[in-house]
């Protein structure tokens, strides 16, 4: 299977002014507070001030650029402020139990609740323009808080968003169930920016469940949507937010999400993300340890097929003493699609007692694929545990042998072995129903595409 | 010698690796009900035989066959020749993490029936076979040999071997690296599933397992080729001189050969 690849142009010129003008329509129609207005204005000012790429940074020289449509323009809201009704289609990451859940379709708003016991304790879960309106001081305190944008699509994604969520857990809050923020790209045409601020006040824990998905993903499109998502968590001291991430978007969409965690002292932060969809995926996801004893936990695992890019460029940032932080990537490829892992440990002199580990483990499934882990260690302070792995390469063969003395067949013993490689990926995810739907979409992406050695 | 026809024949098979010959033309045959032992020193051929007769794609079969109730396995896949009732019980299992114990025997059972097993009666065999070998029941919920111990993976290959009910089982020194207890169930285990249907090859480098599990038959392995065989007293032999006469017969074979 493979994809089409576009001819229509991947760039369009960017207007200052008419940006403008958009995102204070955008804002109005929201109705948003001033701050929030200066706030995208400010981001705007930043994109307009960046360059894409200059294609020397480490975090873009190795992504196949002209695939990804350099295009700033307020997305698509379905409905409209008219109200039009549309279908409320049935999502494939929705959930069994859950402690609350924003849904959104194109920016409109489908679902949103919060069950008795979370917003007892004060936890919030709001569409983020709805946050704007009722909780502005907390938003306005913490919106941004992670630092500047990254890289020119993440400051325009805090300029152009229409669709977003505010999770916030008090001081103390206590979630058992996962909240859920679901996202349906449903009218394809269109680029989709959308914005998750999620808030672990200190000595809380809280579990967000991020799932992206497309109707008809299979349509032919005569225009890449560009779908981006900028991410902020912010655990306070002693707080534990778990964050997963699940997209299947449209098979020609490009996805660009930044995913930047700030780790208060004795605080942790896990991130779990799983990419099938998109013809391109790149993730960029930045942990700031400046705090002691802080830990952080990225795990990533994604299936690829046809032509499909599939790109981590990851940081493990350590100020703090005595701070651990973990990443483990691992993925399949099939046909002829392509992985990158740019993993960057960075240890500053003050960061003692550090522990650092990154593991990145790639499997080919066919000759046409190919990985490209990078892991990469810069330490300024000298009492320090680090360590790295990088592995490309075919499935074991004495495991599928393993498997087919039992009867199995090569296929099934493939899928097998494969499911098993990445499930103990999605073993980070902080919800069961969730790591089912995690393996079904592992079977489904491998059904047709491992062949017989 | 009954009119009995052999159940598992192996003849005059050749193997190579890495375009190394290994096995020399070896010649065997079992019929229902009967226990071979086959037993060698290190570097005689022993993997390399039990391998092969599974079909491991890393073993090249350059010369005879392998017949299992009279047809030839030799060009089956190796998921073809279990599903047709032959097993190997792997001298080192292959641990598969991610992949659960419970799931993968479900799966085998399934395949070697050639339809999905019910899973209430999964259970129920499962259980059985499990109390049997003195095996929790947690044990099936960890990932397939992940963190085994020694004598937990020789274990589960028995509960495998138990639960698949194959015709023919080639059991690759399953009795390395076992304490004395461990031996024993593993024995029973073998003991348990033997009947007058099926048939069993132990392949050893040690005669301590046949003090549990009697062989009709010793066959003596050296150079890739049986050298003697002879009824369970020949293990006693070897046990008491060892290989090394047998080795010396074999070069002067070699040399007038």
């Amino acid at each position: 299977m493979t994809t089409a690849t576009l001819e229509a142009p991947q760039e369009s010129e960017i207007k200052p002014d008419d940006l403008r003008a958009q995102i204070e329509q955008l804002s109005r129609s929201n109705g948003e507070p001033d701050w929030l207005l200066a706030f995208r204005l400010a981001s705007l000012e930043q994109a307009l001030g960046m360059e894409w790429w200059t294609g020397q940074e480490e975090s873009w020289r190795r992504t196949p650029r002209d695939r990804l449509p350099r295009r700033a323009r307020v997305g698509h809201v379905s409905g409209g402020s008219n109200g039009t009704p549309i279908s409320v289609p049935q999502h494939v990451f929705a959930p069994d139990a859950h402690a609350g859940l924003v849904h959104q379709i194109d920016g409109r708003v489908a679902a949103s609740d919060l069950d008795d016991q979370a917003s007892a304790q004060g936890v919030i879960i709001l569409p983020l323009s709805e946050a704007a309106r009722s909780q502005p001081s907390l938003m306005q305190e913490w919106l941004g808080a992670v630092g500047p944008p990254l890289d020119r699509y993440d400051a325009f994604g805090r300029a152009l968003w229409t669709q977003g969520v505010f999770v916030y857990a008090p001081r103390g809050a206590v979630l058992d169930e996962s909240l859920f923020y679901l996202i349906t790209q449903d009218v394809q045409q269109g680029d989709h920016w959308h914005y998750t601020l999620v808030v672990a006040e200190r000595e809380s824990q809280v579990k967000l469940i991020d799932g992206g998905d497309a109707n008809d993903r299979r349509a032919q499109l005569d225009e890449t949507p560009l779908i981006h998502g900028s991410v902020e968590l912010i655990a306070e001291d002693g707080a534990h937010l778990e964050f997963a991430s699940v997209q299947r978007w449209h098979r020609q969409s490009a996805a660009i999400s930044t995913t930047r965690g700030r780790v208060g002292r004795d605080a942790s932060i896990r991130v779990t993300t799983a990419a099938f969809g998109a013809d391109l995926d790149k993730q960029r996801i930045d942990m700031d340890m400046s705090h002691d004893g802080g830990f952080a936990e990225i795990r990533g695992l994604f299936v690829g097929d046809g032509k499909q890019h599939i790109e981590h460029v990851t940081r493990q940032h350590h100020k703090g003493v005595g701070a651990s932080s973990d990443l483990l990537v691992r993925g399949a490829l099939t046909d002829e699609s392509q992985a990158v892992q740019y993993g960057l440990i960075r240890i500053e002199p003050e960061g003692q007692k550090t522990n650092a580990h990154q593991t990145m483990r790639n499997l080919l499934l066919a000759d046409g694929a190919g990985a490209d882990p990078i892991p990469m260690l810069e330490i300024e302070a000298d009492d320090v545990k680090c360590s790295h792995a990088a592995a490309v390469g075919p499935v074991d063969p004495d495991q599928l042998f393993y498997l087919q003395a039992r009867g199995i067949s090569s296929e099934d013993a493939e899928r097998m072995v494969v499911r098993g490689f990445l499930a103990e990926i999605a073993d980070g995810v902080p919800d069961a129903h969730m790591r089912d739907v995690i393996d079904e979409l592992v079977e489904i992406q491998l059904e047709t595409k491992v062949t017989a050695p | 010698m009954t009119a009995t026809p052999p159940l598992f024949e192996i003849d005059d098979l050749r193997v190579s690796v890495a375009d190394k010959q290994i096995v020399n033309g070896l010649t065997l045959s079992l019929r229902p009900g009967e226990v071979h032992a086959i037993m060698g020193p290190n570097g005689s051929g022993k993997s390399t035989l039990a391998n092969s007769l599974m079909g491991h794609p890393r073993y090249t079969v350059t010369g005879g066959d392998v017949r299992l109730q009279g047809e030839s396995v030799a060009e089956m896949a190796p998921d073809e020749r279990a599903r047709a009732g032959l097993f190997l019980a792997f001298q080192y299992p292959t641990d598969i993490p991610g992949v659960s114990m419970i799931n993968f025997l479900r799966r085998a059972m399934s395949a070697r029936r050639g339809e999905e097993i019910p899973v209430r009666e999964f259970r129920q065999v499962l259980n059985d076979v499990l109390g049997r070998l003195q095996m929790d029941e947690q044990f099936v919920r960890r990932y397939v040999n992940d963190g085994f111990s020694g004598g937990e993976k020789k274990r589960a290959e028995i509960l495998q071997l138990g639960l698949l009910q194959p015709l023919v089982a080639v059991m690759d020194e399953t009795d390395s690296g076992l304490d004395i207890d461990a031996l024993r169930i593993v024995s029973e285990g073998i003991n348990t599933f033997h009947s007058d249907d099926n048939a069993i090859l132990l392949i050893t480098h040690y005669q301590r397992i046949l003090r549990y599990v009697q062989p009709d038959h010793v066959h003596v392995l050296i150079g890739g080729r049986i050298v003697e065989s002879g009824d369970a007293s020949l293990a006693e032999v070897l046990e008491r001189d060892g290989y090394e006469p047998f080795m010396e017969r074999t070069s002067e074979g070699v040399l007038t050969s």
